[in-house]
């Protein structure tokens, strides 16, 4: 991407949208990256020739995915109101959460992530309990009754000591579960009165415990960096693009036959001692964040 | 040596002293259609040594046996193949882009200044149906068969340029009119074409047009002579 000059960085040359250049100068383009390792590390005089483009946009993209996943850090947040199906479809670009929080009076809830199961796929059985199939001989599916009674959950505003909680009203009769901890001690791991949130992978999809009916659920999450597949707006930090180009070349001589071991070994260690340094410095450690942290060191905890 | 260096009407020369050594002791005498037919074959075969000797000579220059400057062979050899590379614009005729009828080897294709890298037939559908590497607009790929060039992706039907190696032209060497039997040379016919090989390559043009004329005349030790100057001359270069 070539330099521009302050007029294009602050107003975008007087083009809609303003803010298009603000920050751009802290990200190197994947265009660049590839453009620039052809040039620069390809060729007949280098470790590495007869390479294919493509190849190289491929290893690109690889280290850039890496990177998002154990050093970047960028995250995304998203806000969704829930429905009565309690289920946050995930982000088209979503690959690992990082926070779930819910919105309630403008104070984001933090919620804890439920080990054990919220939601099931029911196969449909007749009176005897068998399964019933389809026409094509697969097995007809429907919405198990975890989900159901997921769902059933309601306000309770009569009176006692159950008043004001969660609980399911059956035939007239209300039914509520146990508090944490009262039956048979606390699990600490689960010990949080707020709901809670499962991760289903396979359905894609996020399933919330009763009682976020039409929150707002705030989700922090990354992504591989690949914005939906438009190579035109796919970055990386400049303090990682060292890394990529050292990524590229040992990718490229460890998948290239005959090349010597220890020429794969250097590129390795060069490849490895990269990331630890952008890791270091995407860490954004300096005095005044360091001081900041110390300033609390002699704070009594009562 | 490579260097550069055109000179005026060298076709005329070489006819000459091609001439010269086949009339010597009377061997026989070739017409002005069959030298240019024998020229034309001169320099297509020298033309394509071209292409073998730069990649014999990167081989050289890797292995420390060329310098910088004047031992610089492959950018001397280079320069010479650079005096045949054209940038032109390719037609679109669905779904093919249509080659030039000229071209020895397409160096590069561009879209809208990117370059669209080639693909081999084998590679072409896999690398379509995947995510990571697709073609784009911003990274175009082309596959190359006899009709012409398929870029991908299809969307893009226009605004493609081709930087190609072209093949040299035909050399023709015209005449005019006939003086006391025989024809005169004539520069300023419509049909003229001197070589487009460099200076340098003088002895290979002759040596190579009395290998075939030698043979077209049955003329065994014309033959043997050129074939022996050729082996000299291509171990001076090694």
């Amino acid at each position: 991407m070539p330099y521009i000059n302050n007029y294009q960085y602050y107003k975008n040359n007087g083009a809609i949208p303003e803010d298009e250049n603000w920050g751009a100068y802290q990200y190197v383009s994947l265009s660049d990256i590839v453009n620039n390792f052809m040039l620069m590390y390809v060729g007949n005089d280098k470790l590495v020739n007869n390479v294919d483009r493509y190849t190289i946009l491929f290893h690109a993209k690889r280290s850039i995915q890496e990177l998002n996943y154990d050093a970047l850090r960028n995250i995304k947040v998203l806000e969704l109101q829930l429905g009565t199906e309690l289920k946050m479809i995930m982000p088209p670009d979503y690959v690992s959460y990082v926070r779930m929080s819910m919105l309630i009076n403008g104070v984001l809830i933090p919620l804890v992530e439920n080990r054990t199961v919220m939601s099931a796929t029911a196969y449909l059985q007749d009176n005897n309990l068998d399964i019933v199939f389809d026409s094509n001989g697969e097995i007809v599916t429907g919405t198990s009754k975890l989900d159901i009674l997921r769902g059933d959950n309601m306000l309770y505003t009569g009176g006692g000591i159950y008043n004001n909680q969660m609980g399911y009203c059956c035939d007239g009769q209300w039914y509520f579960n146990y508090s944490i901890g009262s039956r048979y001690g606390m699990n600490t791991e689960d010990a949080n009165m707020n709901p809670k949130f499962t991760i289903n992978k396979e359905s894609g999809v996020i399933d919330f415990s009763s009682g976020v009916e039409n929150a707002f659920i705030v989700l922090e999450y990354i992504s591989d960096g690949m914005e939906n597949g438009d190579s035109t707006k796919i970055t990386i930090n400049k303090l990682a693009e060292e890394y990529v180009y050292n990524y590229l070349k040992w990718a490229v001589l460890n998948n290239k036959y005959g090349v010597q071991e220890y020429i794969v070994a250097r590129a390795k260690k060069e490849k490895s001692a990269t990331l630890r340094n952008t890791k270091i410095r995407l860490s954004n450690m300096h005095p005044s964040r360091l001081l900041m942290s110390l300033a609390g060191q002699d704070k009594w905890i009562k | 040596m490579f260097i550069f260096v055109k000179r005026l009407a060298m076709i005329n020369d070489v006819r000459n002293t091609v001439l010269s050594i086949i009339s010597k002791d009377n061997r026989g005498y070739i017409t002005p259609d069959e030298f240019n037919l024998f020229a034309k074959q001169a320099q297509l075969e020298i033309f394509e040594q071209y292409i073998y000797s730069y990649s014999n000579s990167i081989n050289k220059q890797n292995a420390r046996m060329f310098g910088e400057g004047y031992t610089d062979v492959p950018k001397n050899i280079g320069e010479v193949i650079d005096e045949f590379s054209v940038l032109t614009t390719l037609t679109y005729s669905i779904p093919y882009f249509l080659p030039p009828v000229d071209y020895y080897y397409l160096e590069r294709v561009m879209y809208n200044n990117i370059e669209a890298e080639k693909v081999s037939q084998r590679k072409i559908s896999a690398l379509l149906n995947s995510n990571l590497t697709a073609p784009d607009v911003s990274y175009p790929v082309y596959t190359l068969q006899e009709t012409g060039l398929i870029v991908y992706p299809t969307t893009i039907v226009n605004n493609i340029t081709a930087q190609y190696i072209r093949y040299p032209k035909d050399p023709v060497w015209s005449y005019t009119n006939i003086s006391a039997g025989q024809p005169v040379f004539n520069a300023s016919a419509f049909n003229y074409q001197d070589f487009e090989l460099p200076l340098s390559d003088f002895a290979n043009l002759v040596v190579k047009i009395l290998q075939y004329a030698g043979v077209s005349i049955r003329e065994l030790e014309v033959v043997q002579a050129a074939k022996s100057e050729e082996i000299q001359d291509s171990q001076q270069k090694q």
